[in-house]
């Protein structure tokens, strides 16, 4: 059974009907904001971008970076787990031979930053800790959808070394 | 005839039956390496191995015939524990790659592995390095960490193709798959030992880096590239054939496939006619079709003679007799087609066109006699219309001179050839991989080819043409033809 209050309406008198207690009881709010802003600059919410940015929290999803194995070449390893785990389909890569041990290596590898949703699957799927998403770079927003696309060279710009046991280590 | 019983199960087999085999009809799961029901039996992996009541120690079921009285119990504690002691032995050396790996989602040692053995490897030490990425002929790439040494390649060179080009080399774990010094595999079915390979140690070059397997899906087809009609499998990513791959098809070709045929899609890859033409000029397909109707009629006065292609549909080819006979009754019909070709003891065969057999039973269903086509070159300055469907004419030179000498010459193709610079009026038409119907192959077997990706643009089947060529003269199809259709 749900208690039901009723709520008594206030008089429609002449006072309430001129608005002039509220307004009053408004403008005094706001007043009051004004000139403690204006003499504290106490508590003021609005940062002064693009002077002064907001740090990020540590682990805050920025833009993709490919990593790199000790010799410079890239980690990845064009094996498409991060593009099958990818629910917006947003990485594109096609795959090439190298004549070393490690084989296969990414020729184009690509996201598409419309698409992208910055969940981290990607990251989460890939068993060489090839790509990361913790650059700290905010996606910026570009003027064409082709520029939206960034590719294996901008990803790897922001890339570093990892020394990650390729596969993960089992033991 | 024996009767055993499998997992408490009784059946009933021919004499000389495998174990294995009885499990398989009844539905009974026996992880297998080496066996393969279309080759011999070799009996090397141990994989397959159950407890019967003839023998004290577990037996390999793929070698053990079944025998009157037979008891077979294939998930026993000894057997579930046999099974992963072989699994851990067979992976002591193997270089779990699987990110780089082909065959990684579609490889039994792979499903094996999480379905029977599931744990880390004790093996201390560095595993045993051999050869990775050594190309063994012009499809095929062997690597040896991979390898299992299951000898299914083997027998596949030896017993399919006739052609014994491998050869196991070294012992133990030093064992490996080899080609003869100064051969290489080469023979016609070289690319049916990567199918048979359980794991990615053969891969063939052509799907070799370019997608993984979990991506596609597979629309089982016909492959067109002669008369036998083997079924395939074309796994399909991103609206693109990735690889043909042969499905079992007891009544054709078994469980293989020729190279040729399973590399024939890149054929439709490049060179494919893109858009409606007249006289040169790209127009739309309403115009095009339009224009054509509006010629017809005038042109049926004179004469229509008609190219009809072995690698038409039956759909096809009864839309399009229908539709062109409502307009001109009298119109002469021919069969062209791909030259003949080379045949071998196998699967292949001299006839290069995959439904001559199903045209002749739908021209004689409709009571249409073809004639020959140097009948119709003979004729063509006489003719108000030509129209040729397919481009893959022997005597494709011939008609094009014979559409140059014609008012009204219209050719709908796939592919840009000698025709289609020779006609007036150009339609594209689908690729064998993006048209559904019927084929009837040289054995009289029926087999429905399937639409594996979406044509693009103006393209469009035959049937649908004829259909929409009919409706525009205003004697529309009957039903079932509509229905067949390709792009709506």
């Amino acid at each position: 059974m749900v208690k039901v209050k009723v709520v008594e309406r206030p008089p429609a008198d002449l006072v309430v009907q001129s608005w002039l207690p509220e307004l009053w009881k408004g403008m005094k709010v706001t007043g009051r904001h004004f000139f403690v802003n204006l003499l504290t600059q106490k508590g003021i919410v609005t940062s002064q971008y693009p002077e002064v940015k907001r740090v990020y929290p540590p682990r805050t999803r920025g833009k993709h970076r490919l990593m790199r194995r000790e010799d410079g070449s890239v980690r990845c390893v064009a094996c498409f787990m991060c593009s099958t785990a990818c629910p917006a389909d947003c990485i594109r890569i096609v795959a090439g031979q190298r004549d070393d041990e490690n084989e296969k290596f990414p020729v184009v590898f690509e996201v598409d930053f419309i698409k992208c949703v910055f969940c981290g699957m990607c990251e989460e799927a890939c068993p060489c800790d090839a790509i990361r998403l913790d650059s700290g770079v905010h996606r910026a927003p570009a003027y064409t959808r082709k520029d939206e696309l960034n590719g294996k060279e901008d990803l790897l710009s922001l890339g570093s070394l990892s020394v990650a046991r390729q596969g993960g280590d089992l033991k | 005839m024996p009767t055993l019983t499998i997992d408490g199960r009784e059946i009933t087999v021919e004499p000389g039956t495998r174990i294995i085999e009885a499990a398989d009809r009844l539905g009974i799961d026996i992880p297998r390496f080496c066996y393969h029901p279309g080759l011999p039996v070799a009996g090397n992996c141990r994989m397959c191995l159950v407890d019967t009541n003839r023998s004290p120690k577990p037996v390999a079921s793929c070698w053990d015939p079944c025998q009157e009285g037979h008891v077979v119990t294939t998930n026993s504690p000894r057997i579930l524990e046999a099974r992963r002691s072989v699994l851990e032995y067979i992976l002591l050396n193997h270089p779990v790659d699987c990110p780089i790996c082909d065959q990684a989602g579609e490889c039994e040692l792979q499903d094996l592995y999480f379905a029977h053995d599931h744990q880390a490897s004790r093996h201390p030490f560095h595993k045993h390095h051999k050869d990775k990425a050594r190309v063994l002929g012009p499809q095929i790439v062997y690597d040896a960490e991979r390898c299992i040494n299951c000898t299914r390649c083997i027998r596949v060179c030896e017993e399919v193709a006739k052609a014994p080009q491998l050869v196991q080399v070294q012992r133990g774990e030093r064992a490996y798959i080899d080609v003869f010094p100064g051969t290489q595999l080469d023979h016609p079915y070289s690319m049916c030992t990567a199918d048979v390979c359980p794991v990615g140690a053969l891969t063939t070059r052509d799907f070799r880096f370019k997608c993984r397997a979990w991506l596609t899906h597979g629309i089982q087809t016909v492959c067109g590239e002669c008369s036998r009609g083997c079924g395939i499998r074309a796994d399909v990513y991103r609206n693109e054939v990735q690889r043909l791959v042969p499905r079992h098809n007891p009544d054709v070709n078994q469980y293989w496939a020729c190279d040729h045929g399973r590399l024939a899609y890149h054929r439709f890859e490049t060179g494919r006619v893109a858009a409606v033409r007249i006289g040169g000029a790209t127009t739309d397909y309403a115009k095009g079709v339009r224009e054509v109707a509006e010629a017809l009629p005038g042109a049926a006065l004179r004469g229509v003679a008609v190219v009809l292609t072995p690698w038409m549909t039956d759909e096809d080819a009864w839309a399009v007799v229908t539709a062109i006979r409502s307009v001109a009754p009298g119109a002469t019909f021919a069969v062209g087609g791909a030259a003949p070709g080379a045949a071998d003891e196998v699967l292949v065969l001299a006839d290069k066109n995959p439904n001559r057999n199903g045209l002749a039973r739908v021209l004689a269903d409709l009571a249409v006699t073809p004639v020959a086509l140097d009948e119709i070159v003979a004729q063509a300055p006489a003719l108000g219309a030509l129209i040729v469907f397919g481009a893959e004419h022997a005597k494709a030179e011939a008609l094009a001179g014979a559409l140059a000498r014609v008012p009204l010459s219209i050719v709908l193709a796939a592919l840009e050839g000698p025709l289609t610079a020779a006609a007036r009026f150009v339609f594209p038409s689908t690729s064998p991989y993006e048209t559904d119907g019927t084929w009837v192959n040289e054995q009289g077997v029926v087999q429905r080819v399937r639409r594996a990706v979406q044509p693009a643009g103006d393209v469009r089947d035959f049937a649908v043409w004829a259909s929409d060529l009919a409706d525009r003269l205003g004697q529309p199809l009957p039903a079932p033809a509509r229905a067949s259709g390709g792009n709506p």
